[in-house]
């Protein structure tokens, strides 16, 4: 059972923006409260009001709080592969293990209009890429093997040439030498998080993400669509406990436990991940009035099992070596 | 007290600037994954009252020869703007320089982003503007090589452009040569104004656009004479967009070995010297005349003639003005520029380092410094507690932060 929260700091309706001590509080007390991962996003169909971009917004997080999970939205129009596994590689170390990036799937018009894409991809060339773009980015968070740096003062040698793996990649968008210039992260691989795939980007899904995020109303929808990613993880020899789906849930103040818990039984979902509002008195009512709750039923409280978020997922290394 | 005070930046580098700086018994030889490591460093230098962090950025190796990288600590290392993020909300006077290409990103982007840390840090980021001019960078972004340098230029003025016009809330639908953007950033504005503008560029276009753009720029001069020609051209061209000499602030690198004694200090530096593996000196001092094969010319003889980069021309002008000027073998221009790579190196004591920097500083070749600790965290220590006190006692640095933003410490204008 996992739990995670996502914040939208683009902030809410009438609203001020929340500043740094309010969402580390916040977090604070989600990493209290057992959270395994609270997921950051700062971009919608509008232009983000909050001051943090969520990549720094993470960095400045990690140095606040020891266990819970940090997780980035971030697309694959605003940003350029190899600097992207940099950043997340480097956020991965900062917190010793504890990020994950949640790659957005869908393309966004306004994101187009600002990063000199004025008319945007076809809705083919964009799976395309974000598909080749996902996996440079994973390939480049294991180009140093793990027992790459020697740190040998007296025989001048810092690192083991032969574990460090240039990437090589020419492909139909990118073309990436390699390898990355941060060590390797300590979870080997940050967490990857893809969200509501649409058909065409199950495979992509099923393949290569550790968690998978599906809209948890009907039931009826998200049990099939369980069914289905598990399935076809295994279909391509992976162990379909390493791909955890958690059910998206708009929250209300006052959760349904029951309900919770009956969708929880009905479908096979992993856990489930809030949506909160960006304003404060959401915030609040659900640190002290939805969480404890959650907690009393065993719907939170059972994560940070290990040091790693890897490791509060159950998640293994991700199929690195 | 002076009524002008001198500027520093700390400038920091995995283990240290010395090339073989990490193999050193006390350099910290795992700081390219220890985040304490660069907490320490920040608060260290935030108590020295240090204006500004800054660091550098490469997105790639540094060096294409894995033989010669896996003798050095540079092939990894944290990214910089995540870096700084962190040390954002661990410090709370000291400004924070982070590097960034215009090559590799976008405006909309960097500008959002340098913001965010801007916000995070209540006012004290600050962009260092390169064009990047490594090919193994270019390789990670693309297969067509590195840009030629008047274009590399040419996108980053527009970059620039893009970037300050979305700091002031002016921007709305540009539509250029290499980028287009539709909106406004709509997040409020930095605490500062807008972040501060950095650069390091040395050539005639990079002066240029240093002289347009930069609020503070880093260069590399070993002479006073080299410094002040620097001084003096930039400063030149500042009329001409209309802005004031004082709008800029120039801080040349600097890379002291300081000691209780001179004899210490000598010995000190000797005993990183003796540390560079011949190879390593040698592919080092390649890369900053951007040529590949120096290797194969007799270690014990004279540079030869080479074709003018397309990289970075300065360095390399820089190079082959200390080789004749000198008369340096290729091993003695290797180990000299490992030492500071390239940049000016002072060994001796608080009170004679304290000379050197007044008398570039009161000399009009220098508004301050960007200092490059030999090793991390001794050489900064050393810095902290020997020479910062010196030049306070002479009225030379500031003993308080006078402001809260970084644009205060440095006594720049906010933009309107
Ligand atoms: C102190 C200092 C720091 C620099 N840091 C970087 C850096 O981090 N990354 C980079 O690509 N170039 C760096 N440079 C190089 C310059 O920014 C510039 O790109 C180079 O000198 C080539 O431009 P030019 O031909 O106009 O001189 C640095 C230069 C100096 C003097």
């Amino acid at each position: 059972m996992h739990l995670a929260i996502s914040l939208n700091i683009a902030a809410g309706k009438g609203h001020a923006v929340l500043d740094f001590g309010q969402v580390s509080s916040f977090v604070r007390g989600a990493e209290a409260a057992g959270v395994d991962m609270v997921i950051i996003s700062d971009s919608a169909d509008k232009p983000s009001s909050s001051p943090f971009e969520a990549t720094t917004l993470l960095a400045a997080l990690a140095t606040v709080t020891d266990r819970i999970g940090l997780v980035a939205s971030a697309s694959t129009l605003a940003h350029q592969p190899y600097n992207l596994a940099r950043r997340f590689a480097s956020l991965d170390i900062i917190s010793h293990g504890r990020i994950g990036w949640n790659a957005t799937l869908r393309q966004n018009p306004r994101e187009a209009g600002n990063f000199s894409r004025p008319e945007g991809f076809c809705d083919d060339d964009f799976r395309r890429r974000a598909k080749e773009f996902i996996n440079i980015v994973r390939a480049l968070w294991i180009g140093w093997g793990r027992d790459a740096l020697l740190f040998d003062k007296a025989g001048g040698r810092f690192h083991d040439p032969d574990k460090m793996q240039p990437l090589n990649h020419i492909g139909e968008f990118f073309s990436v030498r390699g390898p990355l210039n941060v060590a390797r992260s300590p979870q080997d691989r940050p967490v990857l998080i893809m969200s509501d795939p649409a058909e065409a980007d199950i495979d992509l899904a099923s393949g290569g993400a550790d968690v998978v995020l599906i809209e948890g109303q009907p039931s009826e929808a998200l049990k099939v669509a369980v069914g289905d990613l598990k399935r076809r993880a295994a279909a391509i020899g992976r162990q379909p406990e390493t791909v955890k789906v958690l059910a998206t849930m708009a929250l209300s103040s006052e959760p349904d436990v029951g309900s919770l818990q009956a969708l929880l039984e009905s479908s096979g979902c992993d856990g489930f991940n809030f949506v909160l509002p960006a304003d404060i008195p959401g915030l609040q009512s659900f640190a002290d009035r939805v969480l404890p709750e959650l907690r009393r039923h065993g719907i939170a409280g059972q994560g940070q099992q290990g040091a790693t978020l890897r490791a509060h997922l159950g998640l293994g290394t991700g199929g690195a070596k | 007290m002076s009524a002008r005070q001198m500027k520093l930046g700390l400038f920091l580098w995995a283990a240290g600037h010395h090339i073989a700086a990490w193999r050193h018994p006390k350099a910290h030889v795992t700081a390219g994954i220890d985040i304490d490591h660069y907490i320490q460093l920040a608060r260290t230098a935030e108590a020295a009252r240090f204006d500004m962090i800054f660091c550098e950025d490469a997105a790639g190796l540094r060096e294409a020869n894995v033989g010669i990288a896996s003798q050095t600590s540079r092939s990894i290392g944290f990214e910089p703007i995540s870096l700084l993020s962190a040390l954002a909300v661990q410090t709370s006077r000291i400004g924070l320089v982070s590097t960034a290409s215009t090559s590799y990103n976008e405006p909309y982007g960097l500008a959002r982003t340098f913001l965010s840390l801007d916000h995070l840090s209540g006012g004290r980021a600050g962009w260092n503007l390169v064009t990047s001019a490594s090919p193994i960078e270019a390789a990670n972004f693309g297969s067509t090589g590195l840009k030629p340098h008047a274009d590399r230029y040419e996108r980053a003025r527009e970059f620039a452009e893009v970037v300050t016009g979305l700091w002031l809330g002016k921007a709305s639908g540009h539509d250029g040569q290499s980028f287009s953007v539709r909106d406004p950033l709509d997040v409020p504005r930095s605490p500062q104004g807008a972040p501060v503008m950095v650069q390091a560029g040395a050539s005639d276009v990079g002066r240029d656009l240093a002289a347009r753009t930069a609020d503070v720029v880093f260069t590399a001069a070993q002479t006073f004479e080299e410094a002040k020609a620097f001084y003096d051209d930039l400063k030149g061209r500042m009329a001409a967009y209309g802005r004031e000499p004082d709008d800029i602030k120039i801080m040349p690198g600097v890379s002291p070995v300081v000691a209780e004694t001179e004899a210490e200090a000598r010995e000190k530096h000797e005993e990183l010297q003796a540390l560079i593996p011949d190879d390593v000196g040698v592919a080092l001092l390649s890369s900053y005349l951007s040529i590949s094969d120096l290797g194969r010319y007799p270690i014990d003889g004279p540079l030869p003639e080479l074709p003018e980069s397309e990289g970075m021309k300065s360095r390399q002008a820089l190079v082959i003005e200390q080789s004749r000027r000198d008369g340096l073998s290729i091993r003695q221009l290797a180990r000299h520029f490992a030492g500071a790579r390239g940049h000016w190196r002072i060994v001796g004591t608080a009170a004679q380092v304290a000379d050197e920097l007044q008398a570039r500083f009161e000399g009009g070749a220098a508004d301050g410094f960007n200092v490059m600790p030999s090793y991390f965290p001794g050489e900064l220590d050393a810095f902290a507690t020997l020479v910062v006190p010196e030049l306070q006692r002479r009225g030379l640095f500031r003993r308080e932060y006078e402001g809260r933003t970084l644009r205060d410490h440095l006594g720049l204008k906010r933009p309107a």
